[in-house]
């Protein structure tokens, strides 16, 4: 917080100095350099080859190569997975491959695949279709026999529907055709084969409407799904005969049938021919089938054996991937004996860089070594900040908003704690909280078996920020012991409470209620209060007048931190003309609401705060009368008043004038040595395009922004302060929440005196207590805490419009793809 | 046990606890500092909200009343 000395700096406060740096390396080395400097993980790249295009990089090839790699590597995943296989998680980084013999081992391995499954793919159909043709076999074979016993018996059935009075239409024309065709054995085609159920309706109107109802079908149902052959799906299929005579019937039926995707097996009318092509099909079937059980056992070997090495491979190609846009982004010197790379790496890690960079050189044997220098420019360097697994959580808190501008004051450091706390100002109960703190520690025991593997995507967010939550739950432990709330049953732990009866009879504790007879309750909110009629108005007016106070509190250690910061910028104009106008303007008017609340509450006085305050405004010089606190607090109004109202253009005027005359000085010094110095200017300018250029300053601009900064202060003083109220709301909805759980669930079911009805109770309250308690004010507090950071702490000093240092390192990429 | 009693045994507590943090997690001079900020800042905290419930209830201007059913 304080820095004394450059030496007693803290952690997380501002980003470690960072430093831009140009390596020159040996082109035979270069290989072996980045993949060292990826496994540090402490250098930033620069791309030195923006004005080129991805193909006319120098190693656009050896990324082809990769990507053709991971592409292999990808369809061996997707069929691992189709069989079921999955790759095996462990894998030993002992045995080093050569990038070579893997893309070729790679490329047979893809190969036999492929081969594989073409050819099991084309086994499969011929199955499919042996199958096919052995159910038509069956199925018409009973056809052919009913058919033809109904034949036989024709003659004397036509004459008795020509008697009776029978419908006449197409099955009597279709019978006799029959006959008449099977006895006198007349040049009658058939066609038999397969068509799917759903559309054999369809199928028979068209037929008989094509040929004029000339023909005779006949449909069996195929009990089981049957495997199409065409496309490799179970359908539904029903086997059919059609007989017709003619070609011109003939081609119709075989065009019906190819639109109806029916497929067409040939059939012969003789008994005993049918038999041996039963028997025979049934051969065939049974030797496909083993043929294809060994073609899949001898895949998924292969697939096991991909399997093993599969996570090595794949950890191999992306990192060698990596490498190689790096070495795009490296720019190859005129002699083309080395690159150049330009990148920022933090100033600590100089000596482990440099260690890095030797033993490249030596495992290359290289004979020159690489040379590492330290460039100056005024580009704005990354921001970066060393946090462990526990601060981290809080810094991505911080930076989902906006990173930190290089050095700047960190909020997250405040963050660590005043996040948790002022969540459980919202949520505070401590049974709730000891659910969570239960909840938190079992993620943090399994901390490393669970970080290896893949949670889903609720669960993945949640055990990252295990941490945040675990500190959210223990100060949600203390808030609930103050609110004294155990699942909004108050207990009287710490003393006795302080209220009691005004006589033995306790007759008006129901109309006037209860007076004070003891010592203030200790520690929290005294049980007392829970259920009485005056709860709610004295609980209302404690939060809201605490909400005031902790976001007064919280606002001031805002404007504080904008203090350090122009401190450590030294930039004076912020300090006199901004800091401390707001200081003055934040603190006479909420700072002495806070006064004024203490003072009332020490004094027990009656003063109406809501009537002081507006007639400050209104009426200062009117007398307090009955809303007096103190003495002389009307010229402390007064006197506040008139500093409030000059604290106003003491943050809008001079700020913009002075940087005006600074700009100014700093402009008329340079005008004399531009002549020689201009190759240098011109230079800087087009490096730093985001500063101040020369004349590049316009005062209007300045002007305006200083006027949008100020408005935003003082109104914002109003609606940030209102804004805490929040705190009240949620945490009065919760407790609200929590004791209708209680009373209307919990104790209703225990009114009824039976088990049963208890227990759906119990599970009720159960459920009710963690689906909305416990994950639904969960969140909308974390989300409320999380804004009351983000806007009205943060906008007091953080500008936040840096970037985040993200260096080239491999354990990112492997996040990253995942 | 008065305000002055509990706000001195919270600057205890506090004390104490910030030495702890030294004593188990001495990380170098700056880490220490981010500790001792740490737990400062709790500190803070916690002795404000208990400090603003206790003065809210020292001298009370609505008391309890029973609500039927009590």
């Amino acid at each position: 917080m304080e820095e004394r000395n450059s030496s007693a700096t803290m952690d997380l406060l501002r980003s470690e100095t960072m430093q831009l740096v140009q390596l020159i390396i040996p082109i035979e080395s270069a290989h072996r350099t980045i993949s060292y400097l990826g496994d540090l993980g402490l250098f930033q790249f620069n791309d030195l080859n923006t004005d080129k295009s991805p193909f006319q990089r120098t190693y656009a090839a050896q990324i082809k190569r990769c990507g053709e790699m991971a592409r292999k590597l990808r369809f061996f995943r997707e069929q691992m997975s189709k069989t079921g296989f999955l790759p095996s998680g462990r894998y030993d980084m002992s045995t080093d491959i050569n990038l070579d013999v893997l893309e070729m081992n790679l490329g047979v391995y893809e190969a036999e695949l492929t081969e594989m499954n073409t050819n099991n793919e084309k086994l499969q159909r011929a199955y499919s279709e042996l199958l096919e043709y052995k159910l038509v076999l069956q199925k018409a074979g009973e056809f052919f026999h009913s058919a033809q016993s109904k034949a036989v018996s024709q003659p004397r059935d036509i004459d008795e529907y020509r008697v009776g009075d029978r419908s006449m239409d197409s099955p009597l024309l279709l019978e006799q055709e029959m006959s008449t065709d099977l006895s006198s054995h007349v040049k009658l085609g058939s066609v038999s084969g397969l068509v799917p159920r759903e559309k054999s309706m369809a199928f028979e109107k068209i037929l008989f409407r094509a040929t004029r109802g000339n023909v005779f079908l006949k449909q069996a149902v195929v009990e089981d799904s049957v495997t199409d052959p065409v496309s490799g799906e179970k359908a539904e299929k029903n086997v059919f005969v059609v007989f017709y005579s003619g070609e011109r019937a003939k081609s119709k039926i075989l065009k019906i049938c190819d639109a109806f995707g029916a497929n067409r097996y040939p059939f012969t009318d003789d008994v005993g021919k049918q038999f041996q092509m039963i028997t025979e099909v049934s051969a065939k079937l049974s030797e496909l089938k083993t043929t294809i059980d060994v073609g899949q056992m001898h895949r998924g070997n292969l697939l096991q054996t991909i399997g093993y090495d599969f996570e090595k491979w794949n950890l191999l190609v992306k990192k060698e991937k990596s490498i190689y846009h790096v070495l795009n982004m490296l720019s190859i010197d005129v002699t083309k004996k080395c690159l150049v790379a330009e990148g920022w790496c933090p100033v600590f890690a100089t000596n482990q860089i440099q260690s890095v960079l030797d033993r490249a050189i030596f495992d290359s044997n290289s004979q020159v070594g690489v040379i590492f220098q330290v460039l100056h420019t005024e580009e704005p360097p990354p921001t970066f900040f060393r946090t462990n697994k526990v601060t981290s959580a809080f810094q991505e808190i911080v930076d989902a908003y906006g990173v930190a501008k290089y050095q700047e004051a960190n909020p997250g450091v405040y963050t660590i704690v005043t996040f948790p706390f002022l969540f459980a100002v919202m949520f505070g109960d401590w049974g709730h909280g000891i659910c969570l703190f239960l909840a938190t520690l079992y993620f943090i025991v399994k901390e490393k078996k669970l970080s290896g593997q893949k949670l889903g995507d609720i669960l993945d967010m949640t055990f990252g920020g295990r941490y945040v939550i675990l500190m959210m739950s223990i100060f949600s432990i203390y808030t609930g012991l103050i609110y004294n709330e155990f699942f909004s049953v108050p207990f009287e732990l710490f003393g006795r409470s302080a209220y009691d009866c005004r006589d033995s009879t306790c007759s008006e504790a129901y109309t006037i209620g209860l007076i004070k007879v003891r010592d203030t309750y200790p520690f929290g909110l005294d049980p007392k209060w829970h259920g009485t009629r005056s709860e709610l108005p004295f609980l209302n007016s404690l939060k809201m007048k605490m909400s005031i106070l902790l976001g007064v509190a919280q606002m001031n250690l805002g404007i504080l931190l904008s203090y350090y910061n122009a401190k450590f910028f030294r930039n004076e104009i912020n300090i006199w003309y901004q800091f401390i106008p707001q200081m003055i303007f934040l603190n006479s008017l909420f700072g002495y609401l806070s006064l004024l609340i203490i003072v009332k509450w020490c004094t027990g006085s009656q003063a109406d705060l809501y009537h002081v305050m507006i007639y400050m405004f209104l009426s200062p010089t009117d007398d307090l009368g009955d809303n007096q606190l103190f003495i002389g607090q009307k010229y402390l109004q007064i006197l506040l008043l008139l500093l409030a109202l000059v604290a106003v253009p003491w943050m809008l005027f001079p700020k913009p004038l002075l940087l005006k005359k600074q700009h100014e000085e700093r402009h008329r010094g340079q005008s004399y040595t531009q002549l020689y110095n201009m190759d240098e200017s011109a230079e800087l300018e087009s490096k730093s395009k985001g500063s101040h250029g020369h004349g590049d300053f316009e005062f209007s601009e300045i002007f305006v922004h200083q006027l949008i900064h100020t408005i935003e202060f003082v109104l914002g003083a109003v609606s940030n302060t209102a804004s805490y109220l929040r705190l009240w709301a949620l945490s009065l909805a919760h407790s609200e929440l929590s004791s209708v759980f209680y009373e209307k669930v919990l104790l209703l079911a225990w009114g009824f005196n039976n088990i049963i009805v208890l227990a759906i109770g119990v599970i009720v309250f159960i459920f009710a207590t963690v689906g909305v308690l416990l994950i639904m004010e969960t969140l909308s507090a974390f989300l409320h805490a999380l804004r009351l950071h983000w806007v009205e702490f943060q906008n007091k000093f953080y500008e936040g419009d840096g970037y985040k240092f993200y260096p080239f390192s491999f354990a990112l990429i492997s996040e990253d793809e995942e | 046990m008065g305000f002055s009693v509990t706000t001195l045994i919270f600057a205890m507590v506090g004390l104490i606890a910030s030495l702890s943090t030294r004593i188990c997690f001495n990380k170098g001079p700056s880490a220490n500092l981010l500790h001792l900020t740490l737990v400062m800042t709790a500190t803070v905290c916690c002795w404000m909200m208990w400090a603003i419930v206790y003065l809210a209830q020292m001298n009370p201007l609505i008391v309890p009343i029973l609500s039927e059913g009590e």
